[in-house]
Parts: structure tokens; sequence; C-alpha cells
């Protein structure tokens, strides 16, 4: 009777299995952070049609202040980057640029000092002002995911939303809106290795994998303020052009 | 080697979750066609009676939130993007052109004339129904008749910069006798090609004057 047949086979099977699962644990310890597939979705406003050409110089000599007030979205740092490029992007289009950066105040406990100096040297002031919505961890998908060593995604999402709001050098309300979207983070070796070899097939437009989230929502952003404060300008200019009018018309 | 074999439930999972993310098949275009916003289960069950479940009373076992999604009624693409924005705000934009009239009372008892200056007829004619129909819901008189002008007087006044092509052809028109001492025409005009947001003035008696 051959007794040592099974119990080595089991054995094999066992080492096969714990090989297979260190196999897979290096791979997931290798890929660190790098397993994070992030997904963004525009839910209202980020995709809405944009005519404006933001590399045409949309608004030469325009004199314009962008202000970015953190919120519980973004961090100061978060903010103050923000805002740099904002500025820039606005100085690409021709635009005579001021950045106010009220970090970690909001807008209403600036010092009277410091509005004053905001409002006479402009012609719009653009301000950003960003929140979370909503954030959620799926405490069922982080169990699976543990479960199936990675293999299936841990979910994680939040919503945020950027206030935008445009006035003119006397604080009148020109244009405002509030763009909404999604950040989806699906963790694991799994949804990452199948993402990366789907992408290989699908248009660069399409992708998902490699910073595509990142890009698609700043190409959004970036498209909405130029849109956006383009109106405020056109807004700006009628309202101009009607004040004298007005002015005598009106008793 | 389970792990291995539960690969492919990363690919199912997303897909079955309903979730309007792009996904692995799910792809971006499709989720661009989307208006979403997110909810409470009770602002859900109100919107979506049958499809999302209310909180209970004692509230839940976890917390919900729900995002809910409606498909865009155009595809993006088939329309030019500056219609396409302009025809998605149209309904709003009137009913603010309509509310800006309100503060002429001296008008009350005028017909109301309206034109739209866009360079796409279908639109214009969509932007010239939607702003009668707005005027009509603050109650005035609103006439299908359009004010004229000559062929010299368009010549003219097309090569003028907006800013005096309006107000010039306000005078034109009540000059010409199209528009009369009764008639108010309001004009609904882009200026730009750039924009996507529409400008209304005002015409009376000869005097132009922009609204919004």
């Amino acid at each position: 009777m051959n007794l040592e047949g099974p119990t080595v086979s089991a054995a094999n099977q066992s080492l096969s299995t714990i090989a297979s699962v260190g196999v897979w644990l290096a791979l997931v310890l290798a890929c660190g952070s790098g397993c994070i597939v992030r997904v963004y979705q525009p839910m209202s406003g980020l995709h809405d049609p944009i005519v404006v050409d933001p590399r045409a110089p949309n608004f030469k000599d325009v004199r314009l202040t962008v202000h970015c007030v953190p919120g519980d979205y973004l961090t100061r740092s978060e903010t103050s980057a923000l805002c740099r490029k904002v500025g820039t992007l606005f100085e690409n289009q021709g635009a005579v640029v001021r950045t106010v950066d009220s970090v970690g105040r909001a807008d209403d406990e600036l010092q009277d000092g410091e509005k004053r100096a905001i409002e006479p040297t402009t012609d719009l002031t653009l301000e950003l002002r960003s929140r979370k919505v909503h954030k959620s961890n799926h405490p069922l998908s982080w169990a699976l995911t543990i479960a199936s060593f990675t293999a299936l995604p841990g979910v994680s999402e939040y919503t945020f939303a950027q206030d935008v709001s445009i006035r003119d050098e006397s604080g009148f309300l020109l244009v405002s809106d509030s763009l909404k979207g999604r950040v989806i983070r699906r963790f694991g070796f799994g949804p990452w290795l199948g993402n990366a070899l789907a992408d290989i097939a699908k248009e660069k437009g399409e992708r998902i994998t490699g910073g595509a989230s990142d890009r698609d929502l700043s190409e959004d952003m970036y498209g909405q303020l130029s849109q956006m404060t383009f109106n405020a300008k056109m807004q700006w200019e009628v309202l101009r052009e009607s004040a004298p009018v007005r002015s005598s018309e009106v008793p | 080697m389970v792990s291995m074999l539960m690969v492919p439930f990363a690919f199912v999972l997303p897909i079955f979750s309903g979730d309007p993310a792009p996904s692995l098949l799910r792809s971006k275009a499709y989720s661009r066609t989307l208006d979403c916003e997110r909810l409470s289960p009770q602002e859900g069950a109100e919107r979506r009676p049958g499809q999302i479940i209310a909180a209970k009373p004692r509230g839940d076992f976890v917390e919900r939130s729900v995002v809910v999604c409606a498909e865009r009624l155009v595809r993006p693409g088939v329309r030019p993007p500056r219609d396409e924005a302009i025809l998605a705000e149209l309904d709003a934009r009137s009913a603010e052109f309509a509310a800006a009239t309100s503060g002429r009372p001296d008008l009350e008892d005028h017909t109301w004339l309206v034109e739209a200056y866009y360079p796409s007829a279908q639109v214009s004619a969509k932007i010239s129904f939607a702003a009668k129909n707005a005027l009509m819901g603050q109650g005035r008189s609103v006439s299908d008749r359009t004010p004229i002008l000559a062929a010299d007087d368009i010549l003219v006044i097309t090569r003028m910069a907006p800013k005096d092509a309006y107000p010039a052809a306000c005078q034109r028109y009540f000059a010409n006798g199209s528009l009369g001492d009764n008639d108010a025409l309001l004009a609904v005009v882009s200026r730009d090609p750039q924009e996507t947001m529409l400008h209304a003035g005002l015409c009376t008696s000869g005097v132009w004057t922009w609204l919004k």
C-alpha cells in the first residue's frame, strides 16, 4: 500500500496554492498605489458644450481677478495650485490676471482692507469655491477585495462641486454655475490589469488608466471656466453699453 | 489559483452594478451623454417611486446615497455645440427675458413682437417661439408680426459694430413704420459666435435698451 502518494499530492497542491497566493500578493505589493484605477465622471455642468477656444486670445486687456476659496474638497495647497493654474489659463488667453488666494478663510471673513484692494483693480472677478458633496467607501467591495486578494475591486468614491461665480467691478453677478463631478477609485490588481489590457484596444480619448481621469477633469474644468468667463465678458459689455441708456430712460 | 480564477469577476462586477461611471465596458462617451445628480434616498424615492427605496423612518443599517442620471435628449455631436448650448438653456433664459420686461409697466398695453438674431434659421425660430411663449406667460399681448427693414438699411446696419447696429436697427424700425407707438420689440441676440449665452434688447418708440 502506498500511503505517501495522496499526502505528497496534497502537500504539493498546498504549496502550489501558497505559491500562487504569494505571487499574487507580491504583484499587489509591487504595484502598490499603482493598482488604483481612478475614474472621473462629469455629472452636471462639466460636460456642457464649449464653443470658446481656450488657446485663443479671448480676454485681451481684460483685468481678471481669480479668487479661490478653499473648502472641504481641496486643501490649502491644492487651492493655491488651482488658483495658479486658472490664472495661467486666462493669462494665456490675454487677460491681465491677479490671483487672490484667501487660504483658510471664507470670503465673508476677508478683511475690509483686502476687499477694497481687490475691487478697484479689476474688470471681472472669478470666484471659485470647492466643496465635497458626498464621500463613500463601499464596505462590501473592500471585504470582497480582501477576500479575493484584490482580484475584485475595492471601491471608494466622492462627488465634488466647483461653484463658480463671475462678477463685474461693482460686484454685480454676471454668471454663476455649479460644476459637479464624481471620482471613483477602484483598488486592486484585478481591475487594474483588466483596464490596462482593455485600454490597449481603446482609442486614446477612451482610455481609463495612465492618469486619464486627471486629464479629462482638467480639460472639462478649464474649458467650462473659459466659456463661463467669456459669457460673463459679453454680459459685462452689454451692461456697459446699456448703462448710459438706462440712466437716461428710467426715471 | 482561486484568486486568478476570480479575475473575470473584476470585469463583470462594474458592468452589472449599474454605475454610470466609465468602466471596462461602459465608455466615457456614454457617460458623457448623461446628466446626473446625487440625491438622498428620500429625494430619489420621491422622484423615482418604485425604483428607489426611501430610507426607513428609523434610518437604514448603512448610509445610502443615490446617483440619478437622465440621458440627454440629443446625443452629443448631433447638433453644433453652440446650438446645443443655446437650446439647452433656452427655456430658462426666455423666462428671464420675459421677467425682465416686467420692469416696464408702461409697456403693459403694448403689442409685443419678437425677433431673434442668430445665424441658424432653425434655431432662430425656436428662440423666437420660446420668447413669445414666455412673454405670453407674463400676460403680454404677443404678435407674430415681424418688423421689416429696407435692403439699404440692412446693408448699412450689418456693417456696423453690434454696439451701434442694434440701436440703429431700432431707429429704422420705428422710422419706417414697422414698429408703431404701441409696439414693443423684444430682440433676442447672440452677439458673438463664441458665446453660449443669449442677450435681450428692447426697442420701443425707436429707443434701444439692453435688458440682459
